[in-house]
């Protein structure tokens, strides 16, 4: 009889563990629509010929957001403005989720193509977004675009059409833009009677002045090394023709042969001896630092760093200067490296048309003002810089505002594993280890693997 | 009487066993199925390759760098964490200080394995600053400028500065795990010994050591195993940079899996990792006669 017992619990145990393990691994995304089956069940909900789904969201839509700015004041923004839509759509709810930059890459990825894609979403243009169009996992906004000529010509062409792919399809609203500038201090430009250089050779000249006064002139910190890449992606837009490169950085294309690439490379070598020392050392915001507090002159940065300077040092008196022409270089020295950041939508949203008015909203010039202020961003609704007082970001807009042309981000525009080995050799260059000719000759290798691996 | 089968054993062993079998081993094999294919995390098309992502593997010419490096840190941790943290347990444990100051000592060299691996990273990042960290600091300030070097930036240095920072972690841990196993040891032999006029090295090597020899071997191990799954580390401080003269094994999985979409290679790495942890595994228990005394 005990023993009987014994083996009938032991029965019943493993056989409770065996269950509980096959819940485990069936689908969550069984559970929630059992239990509102269940609840409809138990309040009584008799429409047996209504559709489960509607019948238990009560016409509530939920739209999931997944953006990358977890940090204030962005965050906080972000959190308002969703606030405020919910409360004037009350059949609207917002699931909004965020996460830091470079964990935010790695997270999209693998949710992207899966049941649990959020419906609005951040992605970088370019390669970034254009390998998950290559899948169908992203709407076309075109046909919204056509549809609407008024918001189609409220935003900022130079900045959508980074947003576009080469058979003209708009995949994303842009929600900050941005460009590569370097900084300045003007003080300390004053006391050595310089100004801002134009042209490469007058750089060199600013920059051996600056030395020659005791100061390391520019700040620079590669060890995540993207830095570096911001770089050589601005010397290759002057070394290279846009047609070659527009080949190149297309992965199925790609050789990387012109001789231009070299030779960005060797003007990028003559800079290393001006910046500080243990380059590859740290990180840029650790170097940018060195330049906020005045311990060198001169900082590469993107326009949205602007927030940070005046909170590192309000007190500095900083201006800007586009990246020195090289005169007779084959490249188009009228381009500006830097390119917007926006909003995607899943190609699997239920709620297409809802997700596309929220972004109008969102991304358009009445939040985008706002969005200025606030947290120094501009979104590439036109007019978002009407209000504005403060005289930096003023100039950082005209900067925008001005480009005839951008050029999206180096490491954006590469093929990932073209982009590794590009700022492998970016970073063994800056301590010194290989040449140019020897970095050039590693990228072709990947370059041309890379023509098989790309779908 | 006829023998009843005992069925209980059986089903106590099943919902485990499920567990393992789900858990640990169809993932490795499906681990090796995706190894001969190229698939991305969020692509549906997967396309046969056969070997061809262990080729590329193999012939890559980050593959010399990885496998040095992870042997670099599995080296110099046994030597320091094992070893080094062995020679302290043998002091905590022997009668040359008192109780408290002892129990005090076991705290101190703990604590740093207690801190998260990501907030250790970040905290040498900063240590290892070439301009305003600690070290460079130091240098300067005892007159030894000439030593001063760019850390984690120099191709030559990068990956040493992350093993240091991992012995200054582990060690300790190490140390902990055989104090307990030093304690285990009955204090009958060492007596014993003390009266056939065995000193304390006497006693170390052929009474204390050969007793903990299960925990030893547990030790080298984890330690082994530690330093081919080396990622945290490299990751929260060079990236495998200055170009790629810190990649490691661990990393470059990581990278091929989120960074290249290139699953297939980065499962290829995966396999390769788990065989060199299981040979390691079993070359040591061969070894080291697990079981006997």
């Amino acid at each position: 009889m005990k023993k009987n017992l014994k083996k009938t619990l032991s029965v019943g145990l493993a056989a409770m563990m065996t269950l509980s393990l096959a819940a485990c691994g069936g689908g969550s995304s069984d559970a929630p629509a059992d239990t509102t089956a269940a609840q409809s069940e138990a309040a009584g909900v008799a429409a047996p010929e209504a559709k489960p789904e509607a019948a238990a969201s009560g016409d509530v839509k939920t739209i999931k957001l997944f953006h990358r700015f977890p940090d204030d004041p962005c965050n906080a923004f972000i959190e308002k403005k969703i606030a405020e839509y919910e409360a004037e759509h009350p059949d609207i709810k917002f699931e909004v989720t965020s996460a830091q930059n470079q964990p935010y890459k790695e997270k999209i990825k693998v949710v992207v193509g899966s049941d649990e894609c959020p419906d609005i979403f951040f992605s970088f243009c370019g390669e970034f977004s254009e390998r998950f169009i290559r899948e169908g996992l992203l709407m076309d906004l075109t046909p919204y675009l056509e549809a609407d000529p008024e918001w189609k010509a409220s935003l900022m062409e130079t900045q959508m059409n980074e947003y576009t792919t080469a058979d003209g399809m708009v995949y994303g609203i842009p929600f900050r833009l941005d460009a590569k500038e370097f900084f300045y201090n003007v003080d300390m430009f004053n006391d050595l009677g310089l100004k801002a250089p134009e042209t490469w050779d007058d750089f060199i000249k600013v920059l051996d002045t600056i030395q020659a006064s005791g100061v390391v002139p520019i700040a620079e910190g590669n060890q995540d090394k993207w830095p570096g890449a911001h770089y050589l992606g601005a010397l290759n837009e002057q070394c290279v023709p846009d047609d070659v490169r527009a080949k190149d950085y297309d992965p199925k294309t790609g050789e990387f042969t012109d001789a231009g690439y070299v030779e960005a490379f060797k003007y990028y070598q003559q800079l290393v001896p001006y910046m500080n020392m243990g380059v590859n050392g740290m990180t840029h915001d650790m170097a940018r630092l060195g330049f906020t507090q005045g311990q060198n002159a001169i900082l590469f940065a993107e326009l949205v760093e602007i927030t940070n300077i005046k909170q590192e040092n309000p007190d500095l008196n900083w201006g800007m200067f586009k990246f020195p022409t090289i005169p007779g270089a084959k490249g188009n020295p009228d381009l500006v490296s830097g390119a917007p950041e926006g909003f995607a939508v899943s190609s699997k949203t239920a709620y297409p048309d809802e997700c596309v008015e929220f972004l109008k909203w969102f991304l358009g010039a009445e939040t985008g003002a706002q969005q200025a202020a606030e947290v120094g961003w501009f979104n590439a609704s036109l007019g978002v810089d009407e209000g504005l007082t403060d005289p930096s970001l003023i100039s950082a807009y005209e900067v925008i505002a001005n480009a005839k042309k951008m050029d999206i981000w180096f490491d954006n525009a590469l093929y990932s594993t073209v982009c590794d080995e590009y700022l492998t050799q970016i970073s063994d260059i800056t301590n010194g280890d290989v040449t140019p000719e020897e970095a050039m000759a590693k990228i072709q290798k990947v370059a041309a693997e890379a023509q098989s691996l790309a779908q | 009487m006829k023998k009843k089968t005992n069925l209980a054993p059986y089903l106590y062993i099943i919902p485990g066993l499920i567990m393992v079998l789900g858990l640990v081993y169809i993932p490795v094999i499906v681990n090796l199925i995706y190894s001969f294919f190229r698939l991305s995390s969020y692509s549906s098309s997967m396309k046969f390759v056969a070997f061809d992502n262990y080729r590329r593997l193999f012939t890559s010419d980050t593959f010399p760098i990885m496998i040095r490096n992870n042997i670099y840190y599995c080296i110099i941790s046994l030597i320091v964490q094992v070893g080094f943290g062995t020679f302290l347990a043998l002091l905590l444990e022997s009668k040359l200080a008192g109780e408290r100051f002892k129990t005090i000592c076991r705290n101190i060299y703990f604590i740093p394995s207690l801190v998260s691996l990501t907030a250790v990273g970040l905290m040498f990042n900063f240590i290892y600053n070439p301009q305003l960290g600690m070290l460079n600091t130091l240098l300067k300030n005892i007159g030894m400028a000439d030593l001063q070097q760019t850390w984690l930036g120099d191709k030559n240095l990068a990956i040493f500065c992350i093993i240091a920072m991992s012995q200054w972690q582990f060690t300790g841990y190490i140390t902990l795990l055989m104090v307990v196993a030093f304690q285990n040891v009955p204090n009958d032999y060492v007596e014993a010994a003390i009266i056939d006029g065995a000193g304390p090295v006497k006693r170390a090597l052929s009474i204390i050591l050969p007793l903990a020899k299960e925990q030893l071997l547990v030790c080298t191990i984890i330690t082994v195993i530690g330093a081919f799954k080396l990622f945290t580390e490299v990751y929260s401080t060079t990236v495998g940079g200055p170009g790629n003269s810190s990649q490691v094994l661990g990393l470059f999985l990581y990278q091929n899996a989120f960074l290249h979409d290139d699953m297939g290679m980065a499962a290829a790495t995966g396999v390769l990792i788990f065989v060199i942890t299981v040979t390691a595994s079993i070359f040591q228990l061969k070894i080291s006669r697990s079981g006997e005394v």
